[in-house]
This record gives structure tokens, sequence and C-alpha cells, in this order.
């Protein structure tokens, strides 16, 4: 299959490879059917089923941006993509964890 | 001339990548969005939040056809992005189509499910909750559908565009957009639907 590699412009997002998508799909259908069967199953504890989808989002996050966005560090282009999204994670978790912080404060001072 | 013809290249595939990367941007920004409606809608759905619970009105295994939709239309979009780059056009197409169909879908069951609700009283006016619920999803619901449109376009560039190399530029920015959506809706069917229905 080294003939159907890329050797054209990939702005950026990697190698194209049917290999990897095939991966892809077969960890994200895992992680989906994992998450949903915890809670349908309707059999486990609380704060196992809130480890257990919150771990399988976080790793099929991670799948989707590795094998279908091709994230990757090996080209110039590559790294200022991966740069960006880091910065617009903080600034996510500014956004998210902060509003939460505040609205918790002010609902307890509000009692 | 040859060098010329290079360099002329060289700086065409430069500005490429950086448009490419302005749209990168631009999907980024978009992140910051969905962060603001993740943010009120879990503020919105702390414990001892007024009105009545998604729970009482959702059907999961809805949910998780919806995510398989999704996430089969993102494959078959990768499909159609390798084609592109062997140049076999017509599948390219067809791959196209098949995602579009299980785009399609996937709206499809989020409109009726919304329906469903709403006739069961689960309105958008009804409390903070419904109110956050709706905005999050619906505004999911209208990238994918922009996104359905854009593979629409996509197919009928294909035919009459003849610049293989702006048509590989334009599927990068389709299939960053449609990819985003699929990781966008991870955390939706995960904060929204599970953790409503736990």
């Amino acid at each position: 299959m080294h003939h159907h590699e890329i050797s054209q412009p990939d702005y950026g997002t990697g190698k194209k490879k049917l290999g990897i998508y095939v991966v892809g799909l077969i960890c994200c259908s895992i992680l989906t059917l994992i998450a949903f069967g915890m809670v349908m199953a309707n059999m486990f504890p609380r704060w196992a089923v809130f480890t257990v989808i919150y771990s399988a989002a976080c790793m099929q996050f991670l799948v989707q941006l590795f094998c279908f966005l091709r994230l990757n560090t090996q080209t110039k282009q590559g790294k200022i993509n991966v740069m960006s999204i880091l910065f617009t994670g903080v600034i996510l978790l500014f956004i998210v964890a902060g509003s939460l912080w505040i609205m918790w404060n002010l609902n307890y001072n509000m009692m | 001339m040859q060098s010329d013809v290079i360099a002329v290249n060289e700086h065409h595939s430069d500005n490429d990548t950086t448009d490419v990367f302005g749209f990168w941007l631009y999907i980024m920004t978009d992140c910051i969005l969905f962060a603001c409606l993740f943010a009120t809608f879990i503020v919105l759905n702390l414990p001892g939040a007024p009105g009545p619970d998604l729970k009482n009105y959702l059907n999961l295994s809805d949910v998780l056809i919806e995510t398989f939709l999704l996430l089969f239309s993102n494959f078959t979009f990768c499909l159609a992005v390798l084609n592109l780059y062997q140049d076999k056009f017509a599948k390219v197409q067809a791959w196209l189509a098949i995602s579009f169909l299980l785009g399609a879908s996937f709206v499809f069951i989020e409109v009726s499910e919304f329906i469903h609700l709403a006739n069961e009283g689960f309105r958008w006016d009804l409390s903070g909750k419904a109110s956050s619920f709706f905005t999050l999803v619906g505004t999911h619901g209208l990238h994918v559908s922009c996104g359905l449109l854009w593979i629409l376009l996509m197919i009928m560039q294909l035919f009459l565009l003849k610049d293989t190399n702006a048509i590989k530029r334009r599927m990068t920015y389709l299939g960053l957009f449609w990819n985003f959506l699929d990781i966008v809706w991870i955390f939706v069917f995960t904060i929204v639907y599970l953790v409503g229905a736990i």
C-alpha cells in the first residue's frame, strides 16, 4: 500500500492512509458503545459511570485528533496547528472552569 | 524558466497553507462558541436547578444511532479525501453523497427528537434547563445542516471545477469542519445526554 501514501502538500493535516482511519473508526465505536452501555445498563454506581463516560469521551477526543484530524508535529505547519489548539484549550478552560467557579460561588453566597 | 515555474508553485502552495491555517483558526474560535454554550448548559443544569429533568423525556437509543451516523459520516468523508488524493473524482462524489445521506439522517433524527420533546411538554421556553439544552444541541445541529449544504456544493464543484489544487484545498476546509462537528458531538452526547440520563 506504500504507493497509496500521499506526497502532495497536506496543509499540516498529515498523511492520508486508510489504515489509520479504520483504526480510528473501530476505537471510536468501541468507546461510544462502552459509554452508552454503562449508562443504559443502569446497574453501576454513579461515580463509576461518571468516571467511565468522561474517560471514554476524553479518549475518543484524542483518537479523533490523531486518527481523523491527523494532528502531528512532523511539519512546521503541524506544530503551529498543535500550538493553536493548545492555546484554544487554555481559553476553553478559563471559560468553562471560570464560569462554573463564579456561578458556584454566587450560588453559595446568595443562599 | 523552469525555476520560475517552481517558485510560483511554491508560493501558491504556501498561500494555500496559510489559507487552511486561517480556516483552522476559525474552527478554534467556533470551539470557544461551543465552550460558552457548554458552560451555560452546565451552570443552568447544576443540581437543584428548577424545571423538569431531560431524562424523563429521553430516548438514549436514538442518541446512540445519531452518534454512529455522525461517526460513519466522518469516516466516509475521510474515504472521499483518500480517493481525492488518488484523483478518482467519481468515487469522491459517491463517498461524499454517502456522507451527506448519513449526516442528513442525523439531522432528521435530531429534528424528530426536538418535535417529540416539544410535544411531550419539554419546550425551549419551559425553563433555563430546556433553553440551554435546545440552544446547545440546536447550534450543533445548525452547524451540521450548514455542513450538509456545503457537501452538496462540494459535489457540484467536483463536476464543474477543473482546478485540482482548488478542489483539494476546499475539501481540506470541509474535512476540518465536518470532523470538528463530530468532535463537538462527543462532548454533547457525553455531557448533555449521558450525564442527563444518569
